[in-house]
């Protein structure tokens, strides 16, 4: 040991004392500043604690770190998801939805884009973009779930866990996703006014009506039918020059009715998700 | 886990750590994790939150070695992350108990003085003078280098006692001093 500033090193004492922690604050305090810069300091309170517990203690540590850099980084909507209120591990059960997948969510903003585009360069405004975004979400929920899209199906038949749940808790999230984004989309029309809102109650209503008929037939299948008959609904509407009706009180109060209908049948009928998920 | 056969340096290391050598990180690690373990469990009394800290920091320590100026005491960066990651620890788990004075207070020898007087001068003595909690306040401010806010989550008493506490240590070794 030596006393001129700046060579002060810790003597065998007291980094005794230090690692028993029977230094007093001061003491301490002085120690831990003269630690942060001196290697060879740090060296000698690395010898002293090495005593059994504590070398088995920081061995224990250290596993932990490992296996925390062996596990997956949580992804960003598995963050966004979990600071919204979600459990963590309905959080991850979410993330892992194929069509909430940053890469499905650009494509989606994509058709979108091009939607509201051609609906600039037209007069009928809207009509392509009413027929683009009741399918959004449509084609959301298709995607949500099913042996032959989701890569954690097996995963999540033998899980413990409701598959009815996994499907709704799946299906509403991609909804308000999908639909927040065509919401935003519809802003950008260039009519304004109520036809800007008039693709909401189709998209609830075509959604629903997939979910109902997924409880019988496959969703991917189901969801195929539904815009098939979507398309061809809005196409000879087209032709016949009355794409402004579906805005209209009359389409919509129908598009209200198949929601309450196709939500009844799913009601009535969730269980089937449960019975048919083995398939 | 080899301390002594690694001959790089600590930011050498760290350089390597920040290309994903897990190697590197390990020797860090052994480096680093004996005194961190102690410093963090003199702030705070309960080891499995000690525990987790430490698991927090050298895992910081891998994903922002990018971060390391290059400047300074490694050393130093990992304690200033250290004592964050306590903090954060200690506000998901409230309950969490914090050790305001030191486990046991015994005399110092005069050897211990002379070292003291060494490294602060007459400030030693006088920080000494200080009541366990005006010394908790200087010690998270002045030598763990916090902010006020922090300083007083890590101490679980609000941001303005913090402040009046600062203020009276200050002026106790003011006039301890003068």
């Amino acid at each position: 040991m030596t006393t001129a500033p700046g060579t002060w090193h810790l003597d065998q004492t007291l980094v005794r004392r230090y690692v028993d922690a029977v230094t007093d604050a001061v003491t301490a305090a002085s120690v831990e500043s003269h630690l942060l810069r001196c290697a060879g300091c740090r060296q000698a309170i690395a010898d002293e604690s090495a005593d059994p517990a504590s070398v088995a203690r920081r061995a224990l540590i250290w596993e932990d770190v490992v296996d925390r850099l062996d596990a997956p980084r949580v992804g960003i909507i598995e963050r966004l998801v979990h600071r919204l209120g979600i459990g963590a591990h309905d959080a991850r059960l979410l993330a892992a939805t194929p069509s909430l997948q940053v890469s499905w969510l650009a494509s989606l903003l994509l058709v979108l884009g091009f939607a509201v585009a051609a609906a600039h360069g037209r007069d009928e405004a809207g009509a392509l973009f009413l027929l683009a975004a009741p399918l959004i979400p449509v084609a959301g929920v298709a995607a949500a779930y099913g042996p032959d899209i989701d890569p954690a199906h097996e995963l999540g038949i033998a899980a413990p866990y409701r598959t009815s749940r996994l499907l709704l808790l799946r299906c509403v999230s991609v909804l308000v996703a999908s639909a927040g984004l065509a919401g935003c989309a519809a802003l950008a029309l260039p009519a304004a006014g109520w036809s800007q809102a008039a693709w909401l109650l189709p998209a609830l209503g075509l959604t629903l009506t997939t979910l109902a008929l997924s409880t019988r037939l496959s969703p991917v299948v189901s969801a195929a039918a539904v815009a098939l008959t979507w398309v061809l609904v809005v196409v000879k509407l087209v032709q016949l020059d009355r794409t402004a009706e579906l805005a209209g009180a009359t389409a919509q109060a129908m598009f209200l009715a198949l929601i309450v209908a196709a939500a009844a049948v799913v009601v009535v009928r969730h269980d089937q998700f449960d019975t048919r998920s083995a398939v | 886990m080899q301390i002594h056969d690694d001959p790089r340096t600590d930011a050498e290391l760290l350089a390597v750590v920040a290309e994903s050598d897990r190697d590197a990180l390990s020797v860090l690690y052994a480096r680093h994790a004996p005194w961190l373990v102690l410093r963090l469990s003199r702030r705070c009394a309960d080891p499995s939150v000690v525990d987790e800290t430490v698991q927090d920091t050298f895992l910081a320590v891998w994903r922002s070695a990018r971060k390391y100026s290059g400047q300074g005491e490694v050393a130093a960066w990992i304690w200033g992350i250290g004592v964050r990651r306590l903090i954060d620890t200690l506000r998901r788990e409230p309950a969490a108990t914090v050790m305001l004075t030191e486990p046991s207070r015994t005399e110092i020898s005069a050897e211990e003085q002379v070292l003291l007087g060494v490294e602060y001068g007459d400030l030693a003595g006088a920080l000494h003078t200080l009541s366990p909690e005006l010394h908790a306040v200087v010690q998270a401010t002045v030598l763990d280098g916090l902010t006020t806010r922090e300083a007083s989550r890590l101490l679980g008493i609000p941001a303005g006692t913090v402040k009046t506490r600062m203020m009276r240590a200050r002026a106790a070794l003011r006039e301890e001093l003068v």
